[in-house]
């Protein structure tokens, strides 16, 4: 156990490896972790900012679908709402229409129950004077004879 | 008889491969001072090779993505050695974690050449032509002692430049003249003055306690490691074949085996520990130096 120039050795064996040591390891080793950890974190801030980006994207999504459903909702109900005017106008034409038809179908029944009546009657008086012609054996004058028979007849049916 | 012959064969395992530069000069008229144990600086000299060659190579395949195999374990030491002086460093001083870092690999590496059998190398080193040969250079006093003194130099070095009155203060009027100076008394004030020169004799030696504790607690626990394995090793000394099959030779053989194995594990533990002391004490020293002063 002696201090000796042995120290001297040391000395400058130990300093030339901490000025070697420093440049050539501690340095680029700390400088690459230094760097890998604010990748780590650049990246752990990305991925919160992502999920931020995300949270809101799916909150602006929800409205959206929010909107467009009330939407929706109002086309239908406006599209309810017009198919049961235009039921309703149709059901209102359509029992027009069927009280025109009706109305028609009665005028028409009725001229042709008034034409059914002028040819009976003249059918009828047409008869009658014929009958009256066998009964007395002379002949009427159909024209003269013609308005007589027919005031009767018609008294006979306004009377039915 | 072989008590003594076994103390003789430790002791003569406990000298350096000495080279005196005044080799024209009788023994006893040489300066102690005027040499250097080659084996020390051999074994320091390739432990520093070996980490500067590591580093070297590792140099060019760092990669700042995910590190693997040697990278990814000295990338764990370094972290280490960060995170111990974060902790207790209070501001930053690019020198200190390397300065850290290499007395930790440096002394641990230094220490883990006592995990070879302990006449190993001192047989190849007489077989080569050595007239000794000391494995462990932490074991030489003269490694502690450099680098504790670095570390002391590099302590008064910022106590100098961050707070130099503070620290001159310090050194001439602590603990007892500060007081007396204080006091309006000529005479107490007077007294105060005469006690400068005992102040700066307490200081200095408790400047001086940090690198003489430093260094001692390095050599003298590995000093004592080696000295108990050498003890260790002679219970397998035997003197002939007879005294090997013999019972008592073969209980001693065990003994030996069991015993310096269970202490070879138990060493490697110490030296490991004593690389962090030492760096552990360094970056306190240091942090102490940086402190602020307080008013």
């Amino acid at each position: 156990m002696s201090i000796d120039l042995t120290l001297v050795g040391q000395f400058i064996v130990f300093i030339t490896m901490l000025l070697l040591m420093k440049k050539m390891l501690y340095v680029p080793l700390n400088d690459a972790m230094e760097a890998r950890t604010q990748k780590i974190e650049a990246g752990l801030a990305a991925a919160d900012a992502g999920l931020e980006a995300k949270a809101k994207a799916d909150a602006d999504a929800a409205l959206q679908l929010d909107a467009a459903k009330s939407k929706a909702q109002e086309i239908v109900s406006a599209a309810e709402r017009r198919a049961a005017e235009v039921k309703e106008e149709a059901v209102i034409k359509a029992r027009l229409e069927a009280v025109a038809i009706v109305d028609a179908g009665k005028e028409e029944l009725a001229s042709e129950v008034s034409r059914a009546k002028q040819d009976l009657r003249e059918e009828v008086a047409g008869i009658a004077l014929q009958a009256a012609e066998k009964i007395i054996g002379v002949e009427l004058d159909a024209k003269r004879h013609a308005s007589l028979i027919n005031a009767s007849i018609s008294k006979g049916f306004d009377a039915a | 008889m072989a008590a003594e012959e076994h103390s003789t064969g430790i002791a003569e395992h406990l000298q350096y491969w000495t080279y005196s530069f005044q080799q024209n000069l009788p023994v006893d008229e040489r300066n102690p001072f005027m040499q250097i144990h080659i084996d020390t600086m051999l074994v320091t000299g390739f432990v520093a090779c070996l980490i500067l060659g590591f580093s070297a190579w590792l140099k060019g395949r760092i990669v700042e993505g995910a590190p693997t195999g040697a990278q990814n374990a000295v990338e764990s030491i370094v972290g280490f050695v960060n995170d111990t002086v974060k902790d207790n460093f209070p501001v930053h001083n690019p020198l200190v974690a390397p300065l850290a870092l290499t007395i930790f690999v440096f002394i641990f590496l230094c220490n883990f050449f006592d995990i070879l059998p302990a006449y190993l190398l001192g047989h190849i080193a007489e077989g080569l032509g050595a007239p000794a040969f000391r494995p462990v250079p932490t074991n030489d006093l003269n490694l502690p002692v450099a680098m504790a003194l670095v570390v002391f130099a590099l302590v008064l070095y910022y106590e100098f430049k961050l707070k130099p009155i503070h620290f001159m203060k310090d050194l001439l009027l602590q603990p007892f003249a500060s007081l007396l100076l204080d006091s309006k008394n000529p005479v107490v004030k007077f007294l105060g003055v005469l006690l400068i020169p005992l102040n700066l004799t307490l200081k200095l030696i408790e400047e001086l306690a940090k690198p003489l504790s430093l260094s001692f607690r390095l050599f003298g626990n590995m000093f004592a490691g080696e000295v108990i394995f050498l003890l260790i090793a002679s219970l397998l000394l035997v003197d002939n074949m007879h005294d090997l099959m013999s019972f008592g030779g073969i209980v001693s053989e065990i003994m030996g085996l069991l015993v310096g194995l269970a202490w070879s594990f138990f060493h490697m533990f110490i030296g490991l520990l004593q690389a962090f002391i030492f760096m552990i004490l360094t970056v306190v020293y240091l942090s102490i130096a940086h402190q602020p002063v307080e008013h």
